[in-house]
């Protein structure tokens, strides 16, 4: 998972390992960044599994979840032809076909892009040109869903509740759970953001729900 | 209880509610649950993996100055010790930390410290002195990219530095653990090592084990039936010195060689018989192996998992890992290049453990050992890269580049 520092990639990937955890699985989670306080590109490696993992770190990504153009191209190396790229549409603009890239293009790629790109299109970063295969690539507009319906912070958790229904190894029970603790601080100063982040979890969760069964997700935002 | 605190004039205790527990204290108890026996299951970060152990150890005080990548040791410290009376020390820089520590050891408090790269070489000064006086100093190093500034994030660039930073001859212990339960394991191990033999006790972990969380088990080792080595002042004893009792008279200063020479006989004399007691290691996969795979810390755990994933691919790849870097477990490793003369070290460092290997292999063995290095200074190691390394080698494809990479050290 990877995006600016600030974007909230850390508090996601943390809270999906620990929701794995709380499920009884084994788990793995460690950050990578730099030296900034702010900004600069934000990466999070989590790894689930029924055994110990191995090496913090590993070659070949399942799920590559972008929230930022830079940190795409670094999370680029972790993709391979079993792996699903979830990026944020309404951050990051859809995609262009090209016969260069027409490799990518006959997957699905559900982006409720009609819906993005008519209030947001010039603001978007360029999608980085992916040069592997992929499974599928699937944009979520989380900052758009956020913004309109919810409260703009909480697009990671969004983001968050998408991944957790794509690795298909955790319930949503267990995701809320591992957030409520996560967050636990945050709540008690202001009981009220636990439903706002329920909300945003369920509504992540439930727009790639949509995506897995094939429907159109931008019908729904 | 922290006794004989005289020398320490300055004492800085948290209280629970403060500030810090705010953005570090995540509510730490609630990730944990029982498991059996007094046992419980966390899913914890590095950092807090080594204060809880320093706890189940009684370590009493911690005297540290913030450096990335293992500041929350400074942190859940803060927020956890004092509900047991620990007590914590914000020094001005890591030489500083240092000697405090070892003040606060000398009046009878079990204490520590941590640090990483930059701070670990300020740490120098201070071990040193603790070899020379015997001062049971237990540091964790959470290594980090160097040289200098260079990387907060990750390395296993601080092996020399652990070992033979100071001036002087390396009498230290140095652990290296491969992840949270030897964290856990080898944290409080070090206090009872550093106390039973009196050298300085390193746990030098990484950037990686420190930020990343993962589950552990916490246990008191009282429970396990491990008698840890008490803690006893140097300076402060019952009775006038000279007469009711021998002075304490601690020394790192000689006036001429001969009388500093006599007082490093004891000292090496000491650091060499318990070696054999110290040293530990981790093999498996020997039989019929066709090449030993090595790397110490978080990248042997990456070389155990490449040699599973080997061996179930029908390739005879075997394992061994040095637990201690110092003293090196050398008897074992010669024993089992013995069988099999073929060594991959992986490491996150350019050069430091194969280093250490080729000093421990030594002599006739030294030339019927075919060495293969593979070196990714201040980078993560995975174990699929080393798996291809492996099959590389077995299918011949590395053998000049790698007799000329090791022959550059």
């Amino acid at each position: 998972m990877g995006g600016e520092g600030g974007q909230g990639v850390q508090t996601a990937a943390d809270i999906l390992a620990q929701a794995a955890f709380e499920e009884g699985k084994e788990a793995l989670y460690i950050p990578n960044f730099g030296i900034e306080q702010r900004g600069g590109v934000s990466l999070a490696f989590v790894q689930i599994g029924a055994n110990p993992v191995g090496s913090p770190k590993f070659d070949q990504a399942h799920l590559v979840v972008a929230l930022s153009a830079r940190s795409l191209e670094r999370l680029q190396d972790y993709l391979h032809e079993g792996s699903t790229l979830l990026y944020d549409s309404s951050l990051l603009a859809p995609p262009e076909v090209s016969d260069s890239v027409v490799g990518w293009q006959a997957y699905d790629t559900i982006a409720p892009e009609a819906f993005a790109e008519r209030r947001l299109t010039d603001r978007r970063q360029k999608f980085p040109r992916i040069t592997k295969k992929v499974h599928k690539i699937l944009g979520l507009p989380a900052g758009e869903m956020a913004s309109s319906r919810l409260h703009p912070r909480v697009s990671n958790i969004i983001v968050l509740g998408a991944a957790a229904r794509l690795i298909e190894i955790v319930r949503l029970e267990e995701v809320k759970k591992a957030l409520e603790k996560r967050l636990a601080n945050k709540i008690r100063r202001d009981p009220k953001l636990k439903e706002l982040n329920y909300k945003a979890l369920e509504l992540g969760w439930e727009a790639a729900d949509r995506m897995l069964k094939g429907r159109e997700a931008g019908a729904a935002v | 209880m922290i006794t004989n605190t005289q020398t320490l004039t300055v004492l800085w205790s948290v209280n629970k509610g403060d500030n810090m527990s705010n953005k570090y204290g995540n509510d730490t108890d609630s990730n944990i649950r029982p498991a059996g026996h007094g046992d419980r299951r966390a899913f914890m970060y590095g950092n807090e993996v080594v204060v809880r152990a320093a706890l189940a150890a009684k370590a009493e005080f911690l005297y540290g100055y913030p450096i990335t990548p293992q500041n929350e040791i400074m942190h859940y410290w803060s927020r956890l010790a004092p509900a047991q009376g620990g007590k914590f020390l914000q020094t001005e820089d890591e030489l500083s930390a240092g000697f405090a520590t070892l003040g606060g050891i000398m009046a009878g408090a079990r204490s520590f410290s941590a640090t990483a790269g930059p701070g670990t070489v300020l740490f120098q000064e201070p071990l040193s002195m603790a070899e020379m006086m015997r001062i049971p100093i237990v540091l964790i190093v959470q290594q980090r990219g160097g040289p200098s500034t260079a990387t907060v994030i990750y390395s296993q660039q601080e092996v020399f530095l652990a070992i033979f930073g100071g001036n002087g001859e390396g009498l230290r212990v140095v652990y290296s653990p491969g992840g949270h339960q030897e964290m856990y394991d080898y944290t409080i191990k070090a206090f009872d090592t550093a106390w039973r033999y009196r050298f300085p006790t390193l746990v030098l972990g990484d950037g990686y084990q420190a930020k990343m969380r993962e589950p552990v088990v916490l246990y008191d080792p009282e429970e396990r039936g491990m008698q840890l080595q008490p803690a006893v002042p140097f300076v402060g004893g019952e009775g006038v010195p000279g007469v009711e009792r021998e002075p304490a008279h601690w020394r790192n200063a000689f006036s001429v060689e001969e009388e500093l020479f006599e007082a490093l006989q004891p000292i090496i004399h000491d650091f060499q018989h318990a070696a054999p007691f110290l040293t530990e290691m981790e093999a498996s996969d020997l039989e019929g192996a066709e090449i030993i795979v090595t790397g110490h810390g978080i990248v042997g755990r990456s070389a155990r998992e490449a040699v599973r994933e080997l061996r179930a691919g029908g390739v005879p790849a075997g394992f061994f890992r040095p637990l201690t870097l110092r003293p090196f477990p050398a008897k074992d490793l010669k024993r089992i290049l013995d069988s099999c003369p073929r060594l991959l070290v992986v490491e996150s460092a350019q050069g430091q453990l194969t280093k250490l290997f080729r000093i421990a292999i030594g002599g006739e063995l030294e030339h019927r050992v075919e060495m293969y290095p593979y070196f990714r200074p201040g980078l993560g190691i995975t174990a699929e890269e080393i798996a291809r390394e492996v099959r590389a080698i077995l299918g011949g494809e590395r053998k000049e580049e790698a007799r000329a990479a090791v022959s550059i050290l």
